[in-house]
């Protein structure tokens, strides 16, 4: 398979965080294909191991986490509309946006309201997510019926190919890194490692990276990196440095170790792979942060693919930053020893 | 009268480009015409015979033009601004898919990571100003290869049947309306009517205003597509219409005094067939309707289908209601046609 197909058989699924089954038992059978040691744990975790058969090797801990973004039912109106509270979104993202409702018989289409905007006092103001209702065309009967309250929801939005080598969709945060891995371990099929890998895709990124943690706290591997999105530049945003279609993003700081970055620079440099870098001064913002506490420490590395438009229903990446992502994978674990000099 | 509905909502057409719902339309209008023709702003025109001939012309209309966007420019680093066709709330356009130009060019309209906003800069809209189409092109010189200044962007929303009994999808406002006259044209009609698929009612009924003229009609109804507000918060007394109460009938907008007599019989006819009506109880908005002043005097009937989010990317509808209007439209022609004979 295609590396933008996995991906969009990856986001063609729906997985909020603490709801990540359905995509968990894809990554498990996309994974399957570089190792038999695959497993699932009883929160949703997949992980895989693939031993460099060195007795005594040190594991390299592969993360990507395959939750995303999302919304809660918290109540049903007498109209049969769905009241709702919403899990890392901008609400600017949601009047006239398409929902799946993740209910119990399956996933039903519905689309967020509002009061008509002529009714609006103020039509410039963005509307607050506590106004706004999902309208899944039943009556309250019938919603009541099929939804209960606690039933998750996701953008709906399947993915879809731009110009330029572009892919667009929801839940490429992180799903597409998953498959960056992927991608990393076709490149290392039948090499011989000094390292065991151990591959993770993760549960409840978005909420903490409570997924990875445990994982981490379990396997005890000695190193990780953490893939995850990073934002690229946009007219609106031009302060952000990265750039899509430029390689994956390397930090540098205390949750990417710098001695690991030294390693994964010469790895990039020795195999002509482009990559940004960009400083991380405190939390990454991804599972290292976490990872990198479990048991007496892990050396954690942060390695990113740039997206534009993160957690909204359209996200965007360029589909060589996947390939190069997985490339950088594959070179610095193919070169690392396990040795670090502090 | 699904399969008319979701076939018509597909089809893109911005006020000045209707071409591909008017070929569609036409197609399917010969064979149950008599009369079928095109003006210069691209109106189409079906004459279908009925049983009698009333004194002065009946005249039904739908419009096939649906609010949409024309690219402004294109920016250094391949993005697309757009300017509106017809009145959208630039609200309803962030994280959108769009289709551009003729070869229907996917695109998104987003906006920054939530992460590098601060929770003021959530709290305001974007005009349409700031907005802009990314179509994955990485420069003005890429983008130009596929889009040109004024090609034109609308709404790309899949049509579904949702819930029980209703759909969403783009466009409906009004090729519901295009639909219900094109299911009234496979009956046969008490009286010879006059069926008017017009252009550019959404930038202010241009299309009817000639039409009117062209036909010189007597009675006119405007078969719309109108914003149903029973949403969640609306408080009932405000509501203009609602979805699930069948088809609307109008008293007065910005644009006309409908008929009254003509209103009473009709609304009789329609209570006596127990078919489902209800009243458009605020003046917002205007319709085709508005163009009966033209011509030398009509008598003017308002008819519309509740459509929730109206003007966005997933309007939806509900299906009892369309048959209701479809009934009314025929209803229409007749008490028009008595009044006349």
């Amino acid at each position: 398979m295609e590396l933008v197909d996995k991906i969009k058989r990856l986001t063609s699924e729906f997985g909020v965080s603490g709801d990540e089954k359905r995509v968990s038992a894809i990554a498990a059978e996309l994974l399957r294909e570089y190792t038999d040691e695959v497993q699932i744990d009883e929160f949703g975790n997949v992980t895989g191991f693939l031993s460099c058969g060195v007795e005594g090797a040190p594991t390299l801990m592969l993360d990507a986490h395959i939750d995303q973004i999302g919304f809660i039912v918290t109540g049903i109106t007498d109209g049969g509309f769905l009241r709702f509270m919403a899990i890392g979104v901008d609400q600017r993202m949601l009047p006239g946006s398409e929902l799946a409702v993740l209910t119990r018989e399956g996933v039903i289409r519905g689309v967020v309201g509002t009061i008509p905007a002529i009714m609006q006092d103020d039509p410039t103001a963005s509307i607050p997510i506590g106004d706004m209702t999902v309208d899944i065309g039943m009556t309250a009967e019938e919603a009541r019926r099929v939804v209960r309250v606690g039933d998750y929801m996701a953008f709906y939005n399947p993915p879809f190919e731009l110009l330029g080598n572009k892919l667009c969709s929801k839940a490429l945060d992180d799903r597409a890194c998953f498959v960056c891995i992927l991608h990393a371990l076709e490149l290392l099929r039948n090499k011989q490692l000094k390292v065991n890998l151990l591959v993770c895709a993760s549960i409840k990124e978005e909420l903490g990276g409570h997924g990875s943690l445990y994982v981490a706290y379990r396997h005890k591997p000695e190193f990780a990196i953490a893939i995850d999105v990073s934002h690229a530049k946009t007219q609106d945003a031009p302060e952000v440095v990265c750039e899509l279609g430029k390689g994956p993003i390397i930090d540098i700081g205390y949750n990417s170790r710098p001695e690991l970055f030294a390693l994964v620079k010469k790895a990039a440099d020795d195999n002509n792979i482009p990559y940004q870098v960009t400083p991380c001064p405190a939390g990454s913002g991804t599972n290292a942060w976490s990872i990198q506490l479990a048991g007496k420490g892990v050396g954690t590395f942060v390695m990113s693919l740039p997206l534009k438009y993160m957690h909204s229903p359209v996200e965007v990446l360029h589909t060589e930053d996947v390939r190069n992502t997985g490339a950088l994978i594959a070179a610095f674990a193919q070169a690392f020893d396990g040795r670090v000099q502090l | 009268m699904i399969e008319l509905v979701r076939d018509l909502s597909t089809f893109d057409g911005v006020p000045g480009f209707e071409g591909d719902v008017r070929e569609y339309i036409k197609e399917r209008a010969e064979k149950l015409c008599q009369e079928v023709f095109c003006d210069t702003q691209g109106n189409l025109f079906a004459f279908k015979k009925g049983e009698y001939t009333p004194a002065r012309p009946i005249m039904l209309t739908a419009h096939m033009d649906e609010v949409g966007f024309l690219v402004k420019s294109i920016t250094e680093d391949g993005m697309l601004r757009i300017v509106a066709s017809g009145s959208v709330d630039p609200r309803v356009l962030i994280g959108r898919k769009m289709k551009v130009g003729k070869s229907k060019i996917a695109g998104v309209i987003s906006l920054k990571a939530i992460h590098l906003t601060k929770p003021d800069e959530r709290k305001k809209a974007p005009e349409l100003k700031s907005l802009y189409i990314d179509i994955g092109a990485d420069s003005k010189d890429e983008a130009l290869k596929y889009v040109s200044v004024g090609d034109t962007a609308v709404f790309d929303s899949e049509f579904a049947l949702i819930g029980s009994d209703c759909i969403k999808g783009k466009a409906l406002d009004d090729r519901i309306g295009c639909a219900v006259l094109l299911k009234l044209m496979e009956q046969d009609i008490k009286y010879d009517a006059w069926f008017v698929f017009t252009a550019a009612e959404e930038i202010g009924a241009r299309g009817a205003i000639n039409a009117v003229q062209r036909i010189d009609p007597g009675f006119i109804a405007a078969v719309d597509s109108t914003g149903a507000g029973d949403t969640a918060d609306t408080p009932v007394h405000l509501r203009s219409c609602a979805m699930r109460d069948g088809a609307v009938i109008s008293l007065i907008d910005r644009g006309t005094v409908f008929d009254r007599a003509l209103r009473e019989k009709v609304t009789a006819a329609l209570d006596r067939r127990c078919i489902r009506w209800q009243y458009r109880t605020r003046s917002e908005g205007a319709t085709d309707a508005m163009a009966h002043v033209y011509g030398t005097g009509a008598k003017v009937f308002g008819l519309s289908t509740p459509v929730r989010y109206i003007h966005c990317a997933c309007s939806v509808a509900y299906l009892p209601d369309i048959d209701a209007v479809l009934k009314a439209a025929g209803v229409f022609i007749e008490e028009a046609g008595d009044m006349n004979a």
